[in-house]
């Protein structure tokens, strides 16, 4: 196991896939949120009714409170490609062939490939939360208050979700031999989750938990956080186990 | 010593395609060819052979024992090139040797020098240090025969080897793998070219519609008509497997 988180660690630390999408997920969801924050400050009349109660707030909490809704959706597809790509590229670049018949088993093989993810996409909500703060303070908002603090770690916390509600694109990927079919999933999975929150279902649908959380804390309990490790697990095992018996027979 | 062991190893697809029944054994030291045409169930055979796919009859044994039984140990004594190489593009010719050396079980310490020796022996050492996606198809299929053989695996899998390779190539792989069998490797390759097989195998065995059709004597002095004719005698029903 610990042979091909090696393995996948060098392949995800060179690649222009995951460079990118850390670049467009860190500096494009802050840089985005800050535009938004500014012009709701301003007064945009057609901004403040799109962050509906958001847009009554200022200062730290519309910034973390922006970037958090932004980041459920679009961390969402920006994690997705890039857990596709991890896992679809073997199939779309026909590599997988030279994973099999080796001493590190498919199996622990499909393991790493989401431990790695799982670790990146950890290190690039954090490095989001920071960016966060950092510019909070560059814009004058002052020292955040033990409530500031506890919206730029729910930030933390919306983004680890998201990272996790992308296993499945690993499974699709597997499933469908090759990128897309996990991206497609992606996309399907951000649809659905603005399907639910709209229709009221409420943090019950794993997808939109961690999205309704960023907009009202108060209204999503722990249990309802807690289906979305639920779900990635168990897709973490489907994922593993479509590895394990992965024959090239089509 | 390890042999390669096909019993009635039987694979059917839709439409009837595939391998049916085919027994065959690569032994240790040798160097053993499949001949025959595109689609014959060469390719199909060698998967079986590596657990890329499972039989739905009979068995596949390297060393004696069943595939499916197999623990680390073992498999790090194969090697293959199956289809595309395990090169990443993203990574220089010296990493993802040094990444296929790890994955097939070479110790960390060890690494380094194996993908230096590999650089040496396949003459890549112009290209060690420039990534897989700049390299020409010939220097590509040299990167895949080094990760393949570099940890000195004790059964070698090639299915086409030769595919891409210059003149040049042709032979530093031919010199290659006479030397590792002559050390005791067990090596399975699949060619289009009769005439390169004829000098370095020691057995030639002929496959034609997912079926054992026969053998080629290396030494023929004809083998190309040989083969033809074997195929046609198999198309025509006159020959039993």
């Amino acid at each position: 196991m610990i042979t091909a988180v090696l393995a996948e660690s060098a392949k995800a630390m060179v690649s222009t896939v995951v460079r990118s999408a850390t670049v467009l997920l860190v500096v494009g969801i802050a840089t985005l949120s800050t535009a938004m924050s500014l012009a709701a400050g301003a007064g945009n009349a057609q901004l403040s009714a799109k962050l509906g109660p958001l847009a009554e707030e200022e200062g730290w909490p519309l910034l973390t409170g922006v970037v958090s809704m932004i980041t459920a959706p679009a961390g969402l597809l920006g994690f997705g490609v890039v857990l596709s790509w991890i896992v679809g590229r073997e199939f779309s670049e026909a590599t997988v062939s030279g994973l099999f018949a080796l001493p590190v088993s498919r199996r622990s093989i499909a393991a790493a490939k989401l431990t790695v993810f799982w670790a990146w996409s950890a290190a690039t909500a954090t490095a989001l939360t920071v960016t966060c703060a950092l510019l909070g303070l560059a814009l004058g908002y002052g020292t955040p208050s033990d409530a500031d603090l506890l919206a730029l770690s729910r930030l933390l916390g919306v983004g680890v979700l998201t990272g996790l509600l992308a296993v499945p694109t690993a499974w699709a990927a597997t499933l469908g031999r090759g990128l897309l079919p996990g991206i497609a999933l992606a996309v399907m999975m951000i649809a659905l989750g603005q399907i639910f929150v709209v229709a009221g279902t409420g943090a019950w649908f794993p997808i939109a938990a961690p999205a309704l959380w960023a907009m009202s804390p108060r209204d999503v309990s722990l249990l309802q956080l807690l289906l979305v490790p639920t779900v990635a697990l168990l897709f973490a095992a489907l994922t593993t186990r479509a590895w394990h018996r992965l024959e090239l027979d089509r | 010593m390890t042999d390669l062991e096909c019993r009635r190893v039987t694979r059917e697809f839709p439409g009837g395609a595939g391998v049916h029944g085919i027994d065959i054994t690569v032994a240790a030291g040798k160097i053993h060819a499949l001949v025959g045409l595109n689609g014959a169930g060469k390719t199909t055979l060698m998967r079986l052979m590596l657990g890329m796919l499972r039989p739905d009859h009979g068995e596949v044994f390297i060393g004696g024992r069943p595939i499916t039984q197999l623990g680390a140990g073992t498999w790090s004594r194969v090697g293959h090139v199956v289809g595309h190489p395990l090169a990443y593009p993203e990574l220089k010719v010296r990493a993802n040797l040094a990444l296929a050396a790890r994955l097939h079980g070479v110790a960390p310490g060890r690494t380094h020098d194996i993908a230096e020796e590999a650089l040496t022996e396949f003459v890549l050492k112009p290209y060690a240090d420039k990534r897989i996606r700049v390299l020409s198809s010939g220097n590509l299929q040299r990167v895949g025969l080094a990760i393949a053989l570099q940890h000195r695996p004790d059964v070698v899998v090639l299915d086409e080897p030769t595919n891409a390779l210059d003149p040049s190539g042709v032979l530093l792989l031919r010199e290659v793998l006479l030397r590792r069998a002559a050390e005791g490797t067990a090596v399975l390759v699949s060619s289009h070219h009769l005439d390169e097989v004829a000098r370095i195998a020691d057995r030639i065995t002929m496959v034609n519609r997912g079926r054992v059709v026969g053998e080629l004597d290396p030494g023929s002095p004809d083998i190309e008509r040989a083969f033809f004719a074997g195929i046609l005698s198999d198309d025509e029903g006159t020959v039993t497997p």
